[in-house]
């Protein structure tokens, strides 16, 4: 007896066997995944029909893909990822409408570089706009149709017992728009290592863009994919909680992510971890 | 899926690809792209549409490799959810009128998998119970599985009335539920 279902309520059972079906209509597959995402019971039920179903799969006959499918995607992880290196030619590269992410620290003297900066930008103004360019930032993501979201940096609260605090405090960091108070996403980093993405209202993904995750370390200068995020959310897992005052970004990417392994698109919504005030 | 070749299958890749190994990519790329390409075309029905949904799974492949836990999941189960996710997402997102023009090839459409199952273990399993459904019932649950069709895109294939479609496919999953946790 698998035991894998005993206490999961039939109602989940079903839902989570019409979505792997793929019978429901898109905005019902838009909130059972987005239930998934806090709900790890119907999370493990939607497991159990994955695995259940899959070899159906394999009843449909094989079809070669066309061959530039492999280059594409080879394309798309770009090249063999040695961060040392220093940041390919400038002109093997799309046009950077990205504004330069910045750790909030006070700008060092001298910039530490940023390795997914190309050469051939401009170089960065001596004095910066906090956390980001916010202007530009703001002009395309309206000229992208989404609502730009900066920053609401949360306390670092990092208290004199750090061990105990994180073991019964997760961080949290509510994406914020600059124009209104409505978050886009909530993120909630637990001391497990789990990142919990919520969108906190509908977020509209203008059509052919993908949303990119990215998280910033306090005091990095680069930041690392985390992959797509789904307009609904998603959970990430990291080998660790993350430390108080790690950024995360949301960037609009082409489809299936930042082909360069950095942010190309304008950054959207923005936050920072920091202990929940209670 | 595939035919397990010692330290070949997915869940001798999936480790190598999270540390980077971009040869276990290709590897898998070359063992499962065949079959994820052509599961996808059967959902968006259009070539170009199949590709991204492919590109899109092996990217997120690439990327979350190290995220998956090889203890708990079935990694050709994972692999499949991630092309067949993409393509659904694809496919809801856009009309269906213009479907069926640019299919590279003219594809099966017989709609009873049934015989197809291979002889894998897990495949048995299913192969009896689904054998157990009527056949009306195990060709809606082909239509949505195999060529992603929603409640009301069965509806409409079908002829029959939405609730019908429904509840048909929702008793369906039950049967099959208790019928493979009984076997398993």
């Amino acid at each position: 007896m698998s035991g894998t279902s005993e206490n999961i309520p039939e109602e989940l059972h079903v839902l989570a066997g019409e979505y792997v079906l793929g019978a429901l209509e898109a905005s019902e597959m838009r909130a059972v995944r987005r239930q998934a995402i806090i709900d790890p019971t119907l999370a493990a039920a939607i497991a159990n029909w994955e695995r259940r179903l899959a070899p159906l799969a394999a009843t449909v006959p094989p079809l070669p893909p066309p061959d530039a499918l492999w280059s594409r995607i080879e394309a798309t992880i770009g090249p063999v990822a040695d961060e040392s290196a220093p940041a390919p030619a400038a002109a093997a590269l799309p046009v950077r409408r990205f504004p330069a992410i910045l750790p909030d620290e006070a700008p060092p003297a001298r910039p530490p570089r940023q390795a997914w900066l190309p050469e051939a930008m401009p170089p960065p103004p001596p004095r910066r706009v906090w956390p980001w360019q916010a202007a530009t930032v703001l002009s395309l993501a309206l000229a992208a149709g989404v609502a730009a979201l900066v920053l609401v940096p949360g306390l670092a609260f990092r208290a004199n017992l750090p061990g105990l605090a994180e073991r019964f405090a997760p961080q949290v960091a509510a994406l914020m728009p600059a124009d209104t108070p409505t978050p886009g996403f909530l993120a909630e980093a637990r001391p497990d290592g789990t990142v919990l993405l919520t969108a906190l209202a509908p977020v509209a993904v203008p059509a052919g863009k993908d949303l990119e995750l990215w998280i910033l370390p306090p005091g990095g200068t680069a930041p690392r994919s985390l992959g797509l995020l789904p307009a609904r959310g998603r959970q990430v897992t990291l080998q660790a909680m993350p430390a108080a005052g790690t950024a995360l970004m949301v960037s609009l990417e082409p489809p299936g992510g930042s082909p360069t392994g950095a942010p190309t698109g304008p950054v959207v919504y923005a936050g920072k971890l920091g202990q929940m005030r209670l | 899926m595939g035919e397990a070749v010692a330290g070949e299958d997915l869940a001798d890749l999936i480790p190598r690809i999270a540390a980077g190994d971009r040869a276990a990519f290709r590897r898998v790329y070359d063992r499962h792209a065949p079959r994820l390409y052509a599961v996808a075309i059967r959902i968006t029905r259009q070539a170009s549409l199949a590709s991204d949904a492919v590109h899109d799974a092996f990217l997120q492949l690439w990327r979350n490799a190290g995220r998956f836990d090889l203890e708990r999941g079935n990694p050709e189960a994972w692999l499949i959810s991630l092309v067949r996710y993409r393509a659904l997402d694809i496919a809801r997102r856009r009309t269906r009128e213009v479907s069926d023009e640019d299919l590279p090839e003219p594809i099966d459409e017989d709609p009873d998998p049934l015989q197809r199952l291979a002889a894998s273990r897990d495949a048995a399993a299913l192969h009896a119970c689904l054998g157990a459904l009527e056949a009306e019932r195990r060709k809606l649950l082909a239509l949505a599985f195999i060529d992603g069709l929603s409640h009301s895109e069965v509806a409409e294939r079908l002829k029959l009335p939405l609730g019908t479609v429904k509840s048909w496919i929702r008793r369906s999953l039950q049967s099959l539920r208790l019928c493979l946790e009984g076997a398993a």
